[in-house]
């Protein structure tokens, strides 16, 4: 029996009353439902553990096998039954190696549990105006910290796109690091823009350019990226942290550090499996580095990233030609000390063919 | 009143941080980390358990090998750190875990088995170690 729908209701405009009781809808095919015993393996029953029910613990199974190539080109969620006939996507890196870091899953819960709010959470009414020749600097290097992060953003979302869904751990924990760049972005704008100055002036981007332009493989954009660019600028972040000028600054950078640790975590543990993983690749390392250490020892003279660092850390151009230029000659330095320690550690030695132009900062 | 350092006084301040959560600034709950505080030859080893601290003891150096890294500095900078602590209710910029590393010749973390990934929660996980020795500004401390 059809029954009608009373005025004004929406759809379903009819419904009838169906066989077992139910109703079901008038006009609309049966469906069926041949897709519900197919399955590759069923009957998992995965528990919350000590930490909660982390990405990490749902590999039991085949849905925890992963496998060194992953041959399939379309969208399957690892695990899922392959459909006949779905035609091939461009994802091109299908390899472990060109991607895999054991920490990726719980590098992502943890970003997603450390997660922070600029908006609300920054003490924004700790702002308080400062000497202009200090508020110029540090503006000038919330622009260039907003172009590394605009870098950092570009390059992932560009290997992103073709990567996998067999090491769907890898795209996930990247996602959250775009986020986290997003993020940054945000909240230096506000701090460029919340204190009586504005943005400063682009940078010239030798090492962004660099990074973006690193095709041959996500592993050589990685290396640009958070070996070279990411340790450095790790001793940025932890420099504006020590000569934060008020707590909304304190906060920006405390957070800051927590999220690129967590980038550089996954990219000396990508480096380190891509090279113990992969024949060749320590001899491949070595040439891009090479060519690396060229770039950042360029961008090191020429950025206004220098003196506009120095004048934050002199507390302004006065203490910026002496006691700041001397302490980011020291932060640079142990750039170079711990980019040196973290390629030995990957199995890339460098400080014999390090650049002469970077070597030189072992001496602060 | 607990005396700096001493098992006592590092139970005292876990359970100052463990019973406030408007101190855990740190974020959410993933802080997972045996770290170790070597204090005047004296080390104490500490689990970070998400948003609590768990077990606290005393260690000999040989356990110092399980930990993911060691926060060691000189005797008259722990010392000058807790007093700063308390006085401005938590670490001015001086005195924080990020500035003291940075003025120390080799840093004041390290991995005891030269393992990059364990060092590098001494990072991941900067802010809650901070917000432990800051919960210190509420305990009476005397020092030895």
């Amino acid at each position: 029996m059809t029954t009608k729908a009373p005025q004004g209701m929406a759809v379903p405009a009819a419904v009838s009353e169906g066989g077992a009781g139910g109703k079901s809808v008038e006009g609309v095919p049966e469906p069926t439902y041949e897709w519900m015993g197919l399955s590759a393996e069923w009957g998992t029953r995965v528990k919350p553990g000590e930490h909660g029910l982390r990405i990490g613990d749902l590999n039991v199974g085949i849905y925890g096998e992963v496998p060194e190539v992953w041959e399939d080109q379309t969208r399957r969620p690892r695990g899922a039954l392959p459909r006949p006939g779905v035609p091939p996507l461009p994802y091109n890196l299908r390899s472990k190696h060109q991607m895999w870091a054991d920490s990726a899953a719980n590098l992502y819960e943890e970003a997603i549990q450390r997660r922070w709010i600029p908006a609300t959470e920054v003490p924004w009414d700790s702002l308080k105006p400062l000497p202009d020749d200090v508020e110029r600097a540090m503006c000038q290097v919330c622009t260039e910290l907003m172009q590394y992060a605009n870098t950092e953003i570009e390059i992932i979302t560009y290997w992103q796109d073709q990567m996998s869904y067999g090491y769907y751990e890898v795209k996930q924990f990247l996602a959250t690091a775009t986020f986290d760049c997003a993020r940054f972005i945000e909240a230096l704008r506000k701090r460029a823009l919340g204190n009586g100055g504005g943005l400063g002036v682009e940078s010239r981007g030798l090492v962004n350019r660099m990074i973006l332009e690193s095709r041959g493989g996500w592993t050589e954009s990685v290396a640009y990226l958070y070996l070279v660019r990411g340790t450095f600028m790790m001793q940025v972040l932890r420099g504006l942290l020590n000569a934060a000028h008020n707590d909304a600054e304190r906060m920006i950078f405390a957070k800051a550090i927590e999220d690129w640790s967590r980038h550089l975590t996954y990219g000396y543990d990508h480096l380190k499996y891509s090279v113990s993983h992969q024949s060749g690749e320590a001899s491949i390392m070595q040439t891009l580095l090479s060519l690396g250490e060229v770039m950042m020892a360029a961008e090191l003279e020429e950025s206004t990233m220098r003196p506009a660092l120095a004048i934050v850390l002199g507390g302004g151009i006065a203490g910026g030609r002496t006691i700041g230029m001397e302490t980011f000659l020291h932060l640079v330095g142990d750039f170079v000390r711990n980019y040196l320690s973290v390629c030995e550690w990957l199995g890339v030695p460098r400080a014999e063919m390090l650049h002469p132009m970077l070597k030189k900062y072992l001496e602060y | 009143m607990p005396q700096f350092p001493s098992l006592d006084w590092f139970r005292k301040v876990r359970d100052v941080y463990n019973s406030d959560t408007s101190l855990h600034k740190g974020g959410g709950g993933a802080c997972h980390t045996n770290a170790a505080f070597r204090v005047n030859g004296q080390a104490y080893l500490i689990a970070f358990e998400g948003q609590k601290i768990g077990d606290i003891r005393a260690a000999s150096t040989d356990e110092l090998k399980d930990v993911d890294f060691v926060i060691e500095m000189p005797d008259d900078v722990w010392k000058a750190m807790i007093r700063n602590v308390k006085e401005h209710g938590k670490a001015d910029m001086r005195y924080t875990l990020n500035s003291i590393d940075l003025q120390q010749e080799d840093g004041i973390a390290h991995s005891p088995t030269d393992d990059q990934y364990r060092q590098d929660l001494f990072y991941r996980y900067n802010q809650n170690f901070q917000d432990f020795f800051d919960a210190s500004a509420r305990v009476e401390t005397t020092f030895g």
